[in-house]
């Protein structure tokens, strides 16, 4: 019988999964060096993205900003002092042309901003605008989504390509939603969690300058 | 979305071995690695197919709180907290207070109206901006929501009469599904109920079922207003203006019985409540998978995926990756390429091959063990049902490695030493002999290991596509791999076991094999006279 040794069983690591997507995929995803800015902590942020209010955004470290994003850390709480307005963890993707706005609403009367929160290994696909108030790790959306304001997405859930997801949805861990609106379709494989965190890193890995202007 | 991989799952079927991949019907057999079991004890790969689910917790996916499973039947498997659907578009709605709004926003952001609106109260969907008021629906309260529509849910004439039905009918429910699991077989095993009362079932059985007579006649206009299909409907469908007046079929059949057919006596419905789920062994009961309880987590007590005991395997063409590559270079630079050589680039790319070409194809294997295997391939012969005059002619032969090859361990410390000692030198392993191959012997290393790296390996192996070949490329592959076993006794080797239970007592005796299969798809064949026109096959 092919059986594992304990420790093996119950603690499957993420990097077993990145090997084999490396094996899979070590096709480099060149950009032009130029194009973007490497922080201390591998942040990549390309200079076609606008950054707005920078000093009210934290990136995790290893998280790629992409051409034409923007990112609204300039729309924040009323009053004193500064505020993080959005927070984004490690080996998150903003794809090309995404539109991150903290969202707002009034409340006894104020208009105000609130902060949007996104967790560890959190990829946007391309063109989508998001006013979530938090996202959990390891989610996946896709292109061309509306993620509207307030909406709270869980741990390894995945929105597919063109969702329009209304304001104040919940979207529970491990779920793929779809649609306009937003609906549940399918829960998603026990494993989702090591194939997306091997998927972000394998992203982060495979985008590279292109070798031509070293 | 070729090229790809996928595992078969033999889903307790007698023969171990899948169907043709050339049926239609193979797709369901072959599954991503990812979504598979491993039952250890039965020593097989298990699927969502068969597996056996159990329902380990009940939450509701709006508000999340647990609900506990005493209270879920009660409460119909519906959210009883303030959680409701939208009857028209399936969004969630929110409480709604009725005094003047401040500005357009304050309809949309229902968190302001919770506490301080005033009476009476309704449910607002802001998506489409249907709204409970419409089917005169408000409420006094903005709290206790759930209490009130599940008091109107099962009051309504149908719940009554189905309550009625099951009464009636719930003496004979054991006696029923014993008589299916006696004219379907397969039934019992995935039954516990049956099994454990069938000595009372026989006593059942006898007894007649008396006639029910049932309080609402079927298709009066009495107790159920409309949707029925009697007059009333008739007359309703001939008077229609706008077909947005008629509940489509989505918007109805979230209920269980016949409801109205005008659109605009859909009422809000609770919320149905999500369960987490353990999994067990269809076989053996063994449990598989078992959530961690809280019902956000993420985590599982328990996780034998497929994953973690078989190779995983990955096929990539290389004109494919090539054609890709020149792709990505010109767009990151932004050259603009002729529009003919970009069409060919992309049609290469998206691994579409020309009939009568050969092909090369990479498998590149990552082993999930912590010890190192050796591994051997095997193509699915299958005969194309068209030979009538009896010469064989597949539209493609497949060329593999034709002898065992080696995959390091994975190790977690990246320590990987030589492990040439366990599995001899090099040399034994060149499989760069096809056994089909016509012109290959003079390109050494189409076929045979390509490259060896940590806990990776990559075989090379052919396609010769024929003049006539079609469609779609795959083909299935039975995999054999050799591990050492931790097992102490070796207690199964029965001689009947499947291929996948035998084990190598011969030279090494801690030496165990296990034997599973995958499809292989390479992608579509274009023709040749089509290539530059038309990329659909
Ligand atoms: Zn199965
Ligand atoms: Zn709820
Ligand atoms: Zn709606
Ligand atoms: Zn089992």
């Amino acid at each position: 019988m092919l059986r594992l040794k304990a420790y093996h069983r119950f603690r499957f690591p993420s990097e077993y999964y990145s090997l084999v997507l490396k094996a899979a995929m070590d096709n480099p995803i060149y950009y032009a060096r130029a194009e973007y800015i490497e922080t201390d902590t591998g942040n990549k942020v390309s200079r076609r993205a606008t950054i707005a209010g920078p000093q009210n955004i934290i990136l995790g470290g290893k998280t790629i900003i992409a051409s034409g994003a923007i990112i609204r850390g300039d729309l924040r709480r009323t009053g004193p002092g500064h505020a993080v307005v959005i927070s984004l963890g490690r080996y998150c993707l903003v794809g090309e042309g995404c539109v991150m706005r903290p969202p707002y609403k009034t409340y006894r009367g104020n208009f105000n901003y609130y902060p949007m929160k996104i967790g560890d290994h959190v990829h946007i696909g391309s063109n989508t605008v998001v006013e979530a108030a938090t996202i959990g790790n390891h989610v996946d959306i896709g292109k061309n989504c509306v993620i509207g304001k307030f909406t709270i997405i869980k741990d390894c859930a995945k929105i597919a390509d063109g969702t329009i997801v209304p304001p104040n949805t919940v979207i529970p861990a491990m779920s793929l939603f779809a649609g306009s609106p937003a609906q549940f379709v399918e829960d998603l494989p026990e494993s989702t969690q090591e194939m997306v965190e091997a998927y972000t890193k394998n992203y982060y890995t495979r985008f590279q300058p292109m070798p031509t202007e070293r | 979305m070729p090229p790809g991989v996928e595992y078969y799952c033999p889903c307790l079927s007698s023969t171990p071995h899948p169907p043709p991949s050339s049926l239609a019907s193979s797709l369901y057999s072959f599954h991503p690695l990812h979504s598979l079991f491993f039952c250890e004890e039965c020593d097989a790969v298990r699927c969502n197919r068969c597996v056996m689910v159990e329902v380990s917790g009940y939450y509701c996916p709006n508000c999340l709180f647990e609900v506990p499973s005493a209270s879920v039947r009660a409460e119909k498997n519906r959210c009883a907290r303030n959680c409701f659907m939208c009857p028209n578009c399936q969004n969630t709605l929110t409480v709604v207070a009725s005094d003047p709004p401040d500005n357009g926003e304050t309809r949309t952001s229902p968190i302001v109206l919770s506490a301080v609106g005033e009476p009476p109260f309704f449910l607002y969907c802001n998506h489409c901006r249907w709204d409970s008021a419409e089917v005169d629906m408000t409420f006094e309260k903005p709290t206790g929501l759930a209490a009130q529509l599940q008091k109107f849910e099962d009051s309504a004439p149908e719940a009554l009469e189905f309550e009625r039905l099951k009464e009636h009918f719930e003496p004979f429910l054991p006696a029923a599904s014993s008589a299916l699991a006696r004219d379907i077989p397969g039934v019992v095993k995935y039954n516990p109920l049956t099994r454990s009362r069938s000595g009372r079932d026989r006593a059942a059985a006898k007894s007649e079922i008396p006639d029910y007579r049932a309080r609402v006649e079927a298709g009066s206009s009495h107790g159920l207003a409309s949707g029925s299909g009697g007059e009333v409907d008739v007359d309703f469908m001939k008077h229609l203006e706008t077909a947005g007046e008629v509940a489509s079929l989505e918007q109805r059949w979230v209920n269980s019985w016949t409801t109205s057919l005008h659109a605009n006596d859909l009422k809000p419905l609770r919320i149905p409540l999500h369960s987490k789920k353990s999994k067990r062994c269809p076989s053996c009961r063994h449990i598989l998978i078992k959530p961690e309880q809280k019902a956000q987590s993420v985590r599982f007590k328990i996780k034998l995926v497929a994953a973690n005991y078989l190779p995983a395997i990955t096929v990539s063409l290389p004109h494919a990756r090539a054609a890709m590559e020149m792709i990505k270079r010109s767009s990151a630079l932004n050259k603009s390429t002729s529009t003919a050589v970009a069409e060919e680039h992309a049609a290469a790319a998206s691994g579409a091959m020309i009939a009568g070409k050969t092909y090369p194809f990479h498998l590149a294997f990552t082993n999930p063990l912590y010890d190192p295997i050796q591994v051997r391939l095997h193509v699915q012969r299958t005969l194309t049902p068209s030979s009538a005059d009896g010469k064989q002619k597949a539209p493609f032969a497949v060329t593999l490695p034709s002898s065992a090859f080696p995959i390091a361990a994975f190790a977690e410390a990246w320590e990987y030493e030589d492990d040439e000692d366990m599995f001899g030198d090099e040399g034994d392993y060149d499989g760069a002999r096809g056994t089909k191959d016509r012109d290959g012997r003079a390109r050494p290393r189409t076929v045979g290991v390509l490259e060896r790296r940590a806990n990776v390996t990559v075989v090379g192996g052919e396609v010769v596509l024929g003049k006539e070949a079609r469609g779609n490329i795959k083909f299935n592959m039975l995999v054999t791999y050799t591990y050492r076993s931790d097992d102490p006794e070796p207690e199964n080797d029965d001689p009947t076991a499947t291929p996948s239970k035998r084990g190598t007592q011969d030279k090494q005796p801690q030496m165990k094999t296990f034997s599973f299969y995958t499809v292989v798809e390479l992608g579509n064949i274009i023709r040749r006279e089509e290539s530059k026109v038309d990329m659909d096959p």
